[in-house]
């Protein structure tokens, strides 16, 4: 994850859209449900590693 | 909680293995099985009618961490004996988790060295990076994930079920620890740290102060949306003698101080879960805005404390273990008493044991202690 992320990911997120972005083809959509939904994601495996430091 | 004066003591027992004893199980069931753990502080909730517990204090449920491989745990029936708690075990100085050169990672991208270096280390599935990827490995984040996730989830029903039964609300929500107090327990080891603050003390800084945003991201997401109970604290080794009031000045309490804050900014209290004596810093604590903590007593002198401090912050706890474990109902009715008359006397105190507690600690004693501050406690 630290030698694919370029952009230093904020509390809540372990890998950033704008990384992600990058790499996925050209967008029809709504973008911002992409990110929403990803970022969403992103918080439960967040939440994993930081409860697994915090709590277990 | 508020430092205010309710109609009577509230009873707060952060009651853990001793639920088990209670409730007819061994460490192992209540450590192993969180069904049973539930179980166990329903049923304790119910008959001593306490006011608010945690849900779970018997809090790191072994099923998770075993399916997770980590290493660190000592298992009640398995590492150690059936009717022990589960125990932390901190790597040796030469072998913890987190080297000492490893600081600038660790700054750079929390969240990443956790996953790509500290879980590899702490777990015995988990694959280092640039090593194939096994079964175990996979598996291990599939059921950490999805134990985790159905452990947490048990939290809303566990809590709704004890409002109901005795009308008993949970005591903390959300969890925080220290910046300081992760460097020293899961990462560098506390003696690899102690060593770290005179050998590279900007890197310590830089590293807690990166640690800084994910701690207070992690307590207000798991904080209560009401903002009616605290975020639990657990306090491990910032105090003196861990370490010395410079380092304390300088490293632990400002890079503790500025999260506590902006964790009030947001709305809610911290229970500062005091484990140790921490009556030379309480200067530093009464920098906080007023209510904005509430201080739970382990190995102080709650009287001291009460002085020192009562007039701004809620006061819980300071009834010695040893007093509840291997001392008569009397002797408790009467540090209870004391308690009451000089801590609570204006309001502002809950009830409560100075630590955690355990196996040890007798029945009739927890029943002594619920007793007399229900009959004497009352405004």
């Amino acid at each position: 994850m630290t030698e694919n992320t370029k952009n230093k990911p904020a509390p809540g997120i372990c890998l950033s859209w704008e990384d992600v972005r990058k790499e996925l083809p050209n967008i029809q959509g709504d973008e911002e449900l992409f990110k929403r939904i990803w970022n969403d994601n992103e918080a439960l495996a967040y939440m994993y590693i930081w409860q697994v430091l915090l709590s277990f | 909680m508020r430092n205010e004066k309710p109609d009577r003591i509230p009873i707060r027992p952060f009651v853990a293995e001793f639920t088990a004893k209670y409730a007819g199980y061994t460490c192992q069931e209540v450590t192993h099985d969180y069904t049973k753990a539930f179980e166990a502080a329903c049923r304790c909730a119910a008959d001593f009618d306490w006011d608010a517990i945690v849900p779970n204090m018997v809090y790191v449920w072994t099923g998770l961490t075993q399916a997770i491989g980590l290493k660190y745990y000592g298992v009640p029936g398995m590492d150690v004996p059936v009717n022990t708690g589960f125990q932390y075990r901190e790597p040796p100085e030469d072998n913890a988790y987190m080297k000492e050169d490893e600081y600038d990672l660790l700054a750079a991208d929390p969240t990443g060295y956790l996953f790509n270096v500290w879980l590899p280390r702490v777990s015995k599935y988990v694959c280092p990076q640039g090593q194939p990827v096994t079964i175990q490995n996979n598996l291990s984040f599939l059921k950490g994930g999805m134990a985790m996730l159905s452990y947490f989830t048990a939290f809303g029903p566990q809590i709704q079920r004890l409002r109901e039964e005795s009308g008993t609300v949970s005591a903390i929500a959300g969890i925080f620890k220290a910046p300081f107090d992760i460097l020293a327990d899961k990462l560098r080891g506390y003696l690899g740290l102690t060593m770290d603050l005179f050998e590279r003390p900007g890197q310590v800084r830089r590293a807690c102060e990166a640690l800084m945003p994910h701690l207070l991201h992690v307590a207000l997401t798991g904080a209560d949306p009401l903002k009616q109970v605290p975020i639990g604290f657990w306090m491990h080794r910032g105090c003196t003698p861990f370490i010395n009031m410079k380092q304390f000045d300088n490293l632990y309490w400002p890079t503790l101080k500025p999260i506590i804050e902006e964790i009030w900014r947001h709305g809610h209290q911290v229970l500062f879960y005091a484990e140790g004596r921490w009556m030379a810093h309480l200067d530093s604590f009464l920098e906080l805005p007023e209510g904005s903590i509430v201080f739970h007593v382990d190995q102080d002198d709650v009287f001291k404390v009460h002085k020192k401090i009562g007039h701004k912050f809620c006061i819980s706890g300071g009834i010695p273990n040893y007093l509840l474990a291997y001392e008569t109902p009397e002797n408790v009715r009467k540090f209870c008493r004391k308690v009451i008359d000089e801590v609570a006397v204006d309001g502002g105190y809950i009830m409560d044991a100075s630590a955690i507690m355990q196996n040890e600690i007798a029945i009739e004693n927890m029943k002594a202690l619920t007793e007399f501050t229900r009959d004497y406690g009352v405004y």
